[in-house]
């Protein structure tokens, strides 16, 4: 490219830091202040996607003022999207969910309630459920978004007061193959490495991921690497679409979707014919498994060697099509085997897959085999799409098979020490995992599900396939609680609605993709009523406790009872979860307290067992002596990397021998486009926030289908015509963009639209990967025609 | 006085140097006639043809490859500055604050292009 020639600025090291100095926020001119007379900066993390940018907000008479990011910040350098410049907006906003809400029936107007009365209902109708149809007839559905606090005591109310592990949340749509890839992979969950591999690797492999909109400031210092070292530095981008992302890549693969697990597996087969392995990292630390039937068999190297023999370069060609030639492919293999350090990064290309785990699992298996792992500049990166997806609801315990601290449900010994360290009886926490997101929705529809609290997402919009699964949400034997900061598209099937607290309006941490916990402190009060979501959970379990006649539920929020809702309380919520429920295990996060997180300009990075590792930041690469505590305190042997992860009892890292699969639906005579749906820059998930800010809707007011030019030439679709797509499960009326972006025969729609013509998780596929349970968002066989021509749309918001 | 207070906003160790639009910085500026429907476009989609030589600059430049927008810095048709508040540069770039004092940051890293003059 030749933007990759130019000469760029490069960073002056004479710079100096000005502390005082951020953007004022346009409050007024009564209210405008500058950066140096905001009463107090209020350090904390952006919630807008899962980078963790930290950024301060000037404060001032209560309000916020002024707002710059943090140049300390190891995750975000200073450096902020237009997401996190604007989110401010949100503070204060006059859509805000502001009182309690109730009706009785779905198709009744919402009355304004009190919280005593709010609190009444929520645990009159759980407790009702739980007595009449079981305690599996009750669930939480929670979020990436929610904090570590809130996420992990519901579910801990949930398991040890209701005795239900229907326990989940969002992060099942988007980040469970990751967890499986990371788990059979590497025998533990979340990546090795960190953000600062970025600046010191030579290759990057960006696969199934728009990270330049996704991830836009992490994207910005993958650009940065580049610019600056641009003929040491290889970026290939792997993805049937060509998105903003492709602009500085070297070399992109474009192929046809769905065949990626081919294209991996040919990588491998190179890697080994042309002898380019780490045959010494392979040998020390490495084993071969093949699953079969329910078992997963270890085999040896030659057997592997056997199976990859079967991707040729050439076949894998001529599965891929596209730009894909057996040239590309050695060369690319070549690169990211001999390059002085190879990052792989991927998202939800990759994840939200019928086979998400295994393709998670081929990119680990191209680290493995080359030894790419464990060193600076080197590491296989999942980028995690939301602010606390890994933080709260993959370390807290906010799946239905997984209780905090990484540890199994089904694991007898794992879930007696949760109970002995929360002091509820043996026994009190079922050993059966709950339902995941998809079979929890399943039985909503068919009326098991009697109540359900959903906290901080919108599934009656977020859900593939999502007309299906609103049908349940609908039923008036179902009760719905929503606690969120906005109404949504499913607060309208809500019969109870809790105003929420937005953050830097209560206190809490996010855990973002690097393992690093940061610290938000309130910084404002939130508007009318609206509560923290801890508060919230404690004031409902007491009232449950009674209702139910069951100490033991009360017992789940002893420790919190009585503490102010601003810091004490999820201070104490936190320092239960870190000090008691991570000890020992491998995010282990006892030295990142509050105190400690409080004074740093990011966060604590685990296994972080001591507050004085922790103020130096944590574990920069896991499993390597000498930089992680725990591959030392853990060491079963003198070699310098300890793979102790909690699910390889054989310490082993697992290459797995993994066929190509293509997708759930393929495209037939009469679907004959895969569709799929990914993000767009000014807008997060179901923009229920991003929305409500007049910049970010203008920058894109609603969604758009991308198609191919000689795809739109063969339908007589021109730029701005309105091109209906549809698949077996429904339709949406959209405005074509035709440009050389998805490969012929695919179109592209992002998923953020609320409008129900536009809103494109209507017409996406609900099957799921058998291991991970993530439906396969980004492959769905649709056909598309003309409509109409141009015609003007409005942006849609949902309103009370 | 409310040039002087954006400016005291602003300008953090800067001059108060009128830049080359003849336009303050920070103060607001009004947008040609448009209709609400026409407000839901990006602004490049006219920019590419009414500022092409702009929007080329800003493209290729690091901020288009990182795709940092015209509102972030510009603002929108309520609060849109043609000259953009220093501050707003404030918010990534503050590190960068301080270190040539006197001086707006475009008059050393051109708007839109942002590559220093050597």
């Amino acid at each position: 490219m030749s933007l990759t020639r130019r000469e760029f600025i490069k960073k002056s090291a004479a710079l100096t830091a000005a502390s005082y100095v951020g953007l004022n926020l346009p409050l007024g001119e009564t209210e405008r202040a500058r950066g140096e007379e905001t009463e107090k900066w209020v350090r904390g993390t952006c919630r807008l996607c899962g980078v963790g940018c930290r950024l301060d907000l000037g404060v001032k008479n209560g309000k916020a003022v002024a707002l710059r990011g943090v140049a300390d910040s190891r995750t975000n350098l200073g450096y902020v999207c237009m997401k996190g410049m604007l989110f401010y907006k949100l503070i204060g906003h006059p859509d805000r969910l502001t009182k309690p809400l109730y009706r009785t029936k779905k198709d009744q107007p919402f009355k304004e309630i009190s919280w005593d009365q709010a609190l009444d209902i929520a645990a009159r109708e759980f407790a009702k459920a739980v007595k009449e149809h079981g305690n599996d007839s009750v669930a939480y559905y929670g979020s990436g978004q929610a904090q570590t606090e809130e996420t992990y005591l519901f579910q801990k109310i949930f398991r040890a007061g209701l005795q239900t592990n229907n326990v989940e949340g969002n992060p099942r749509l988007c980040m469970a193959s990751a967890v499986g890839g990371y788990v059979t992979s590497f025998g533990a969950d979340e990546p090795i490495g960190s953000y600062s591999n970025i600046e010191k690797t030579n290759c990057f492999f960006i696969i199934g991921s728009n990270m330049a909109e996704a991830h836009p400031v992490i994207f910005r210092r993958v650009m940065r690497r580049k610019l600056d070292h641009p003929k040491d530095v290889t970026v290939i981008n792997v993805d049937p679409r060509v998105s903003p992302t492709s602009r500085i890549a070297d070399i992109h693969l474009q192929f046809k979707p769905g065949t990626d697990l081919a294209l991996m597996n040919a990588m491998a087969n190179v890697i080994i014919e042309e002898k380019l392995f780490d045959e010494k990292f392979v040998s020390d630390y490495c084993v071969f498994k093949k699953q079969e039937e329910k078992e997963a068999k270890t085999v040896d190297f030659e057997a592997y060697k056997e199976f990859i023999s079967e991707y040729t370069p050439e076949k894998a060609a001529a599965i891929c099509g596209g730009n894909i030639t057996p040239d590309i492919i050695r060369q690319v293999s070549r690169t990211f085997a001999q390059s002085k350090g190879t990052v792989s990064m991927w998202c939800m290309g990759l994840n939200q897959r019928i086979r998400g785990v295994w393709a998670n699992n081929l990119v680990n298996n191209l680290h493995l085999l080359t030894g790419q792992i464990c060193r600076p500049g080197a590491d296989s990166l999942s980028l995690t799409g939301q602010p606390n997806a890994c933080g709260g609801v993959r370390e807290g315990g906010g799946l239905c098979h997984i209780l905090p601290g990484h540890r199994p449900v089904e694991n007898d010994k794992a879930r007696n020490q949760v109970e002995e360290l929360w002091g509820v009886p043996a026994g009190r926490i079922p050993p059966k995992p709950g339902l995941h997101t998809m079979a929890l929705f399943s039985a909503v529809n068919e009326g098991k599900i009697k109540a359900i609290w959903i906290n901080c997402t919108s599934p009656a919009q977020s859900l593939p396939n999502v007309d299906f699964y609103r049908k349940g949400m609908r039923r008036d034997d179902v009760f719905l609680v929503c606690t969120d900061v906005f109404p949504t598209k499913t607060t309208e099937l809500a019969n109870l609605v809790l105003p929420t607290a937005f953050h830097f309006e209560k206190t809490g941490v996010y855990g973002c993709t690097e393992r690093r916990s940061q610290l938000t402190p309130k910084a404002v009060d939130p508007p009318g009523e609206a509560k923290p979501e801890v508060w919230i959970a404690r004031e409902w379990t007491l009232r449950l406790a009674r209702e139910l006649k069951d100490p033991v539920i009360e017992k789940c929020i002893e420790p919190f009872k009585g503490l102010e809702e601003g810091w004490a309380l999820p201070k104490a919520v936190w320092d239960e979860y870190t000090q008691k429920l991570t000890k020992g295990r491998d995010n282990d996060l006892r030295g990142a307290t509050y105190e400690v997180m409080k004074g740093m300009a990011d966060g604590v990075q685990w296994p972080a067992p001591t507050e004085d590792f922790a103020r130096k930041g944590g574990t920069e690469i896991k499993f390597v002596r000498g930089i992680d505590p725990m591959a030392d305190s853990e060491a079963k042997d003198d070699k310098p990397f300890q793979f102790y992860g909690p699910a390889h009892a054989d310490r082993k890292l697992y290459v797995w021998l993994r066929p190509h699969a293509g997708a759930a639906e393929e495209p037939d005579a009469e679907y004959p486009f895969v569709l799929s749906t990914g993000r767009i820059i000014d807008h997060w998930h179901t923009s229920s926030m991003t929305g409500r800010i007049p910049e970010l809707m203008r920058a894109n007011p609603y969604a758009f289908i991308e198609v191919n030019p000689k795809d739109a030439a063969r339908l007589g679709i021109k730029p701005g015509d309105m091109v209906e797509v549809e698949s077996h499960r429904g339709k949406n009326v959209l405005p074509a963009k035709v440009y050389e972006g998805p490969i012929e025969g695919m179109v592209f729609v992002y998923w953020h639209d609320m409008d129900e013509d536009r809103m494109i998780n209507k017409v996406c596929k609900d099957a799921f990967d058998p291991i991970s349970k993530e439906p396969e968002f980004k492959i769905s066989a649709a056909r598309i025609r003309r409509v109409s021509g141009s015609v003007p749309l409005k942006p849609y918001i949902v309103s009370l | 006085m409310k040039r002087g207070f954006h400016f005291e906003a602003a300008m953090i160790g800067a001059s108060l140097a009128i830049s080359v639009h003849m336009s303050f910085a920070g103060e607001k500026a009004v947008h040609p006639a448009v209709t609400e429907q026409e407000k839901l476009m990006p602004c490049f989609e006219c920019h590419k043809t009414a500022t092409p030589k702009i929007y080329t600059e800003w493209f290729e430049s690091t901020h288009g490859i990182a795709n940092v927008k015209c509102y972030q810095c510009h603002g929108t048709y309520e609060d849109l500055k043609k000259v953009p508040d220093v501050s707003a540069c404030a918010v990534c770039h503050q590190e960068a604050f301080g270190h040539s004092e006197g001086k707006m940051c475009w008059e050393c890293h051109p708007a839109h292009g942002f590559v220093a003059k050597e």
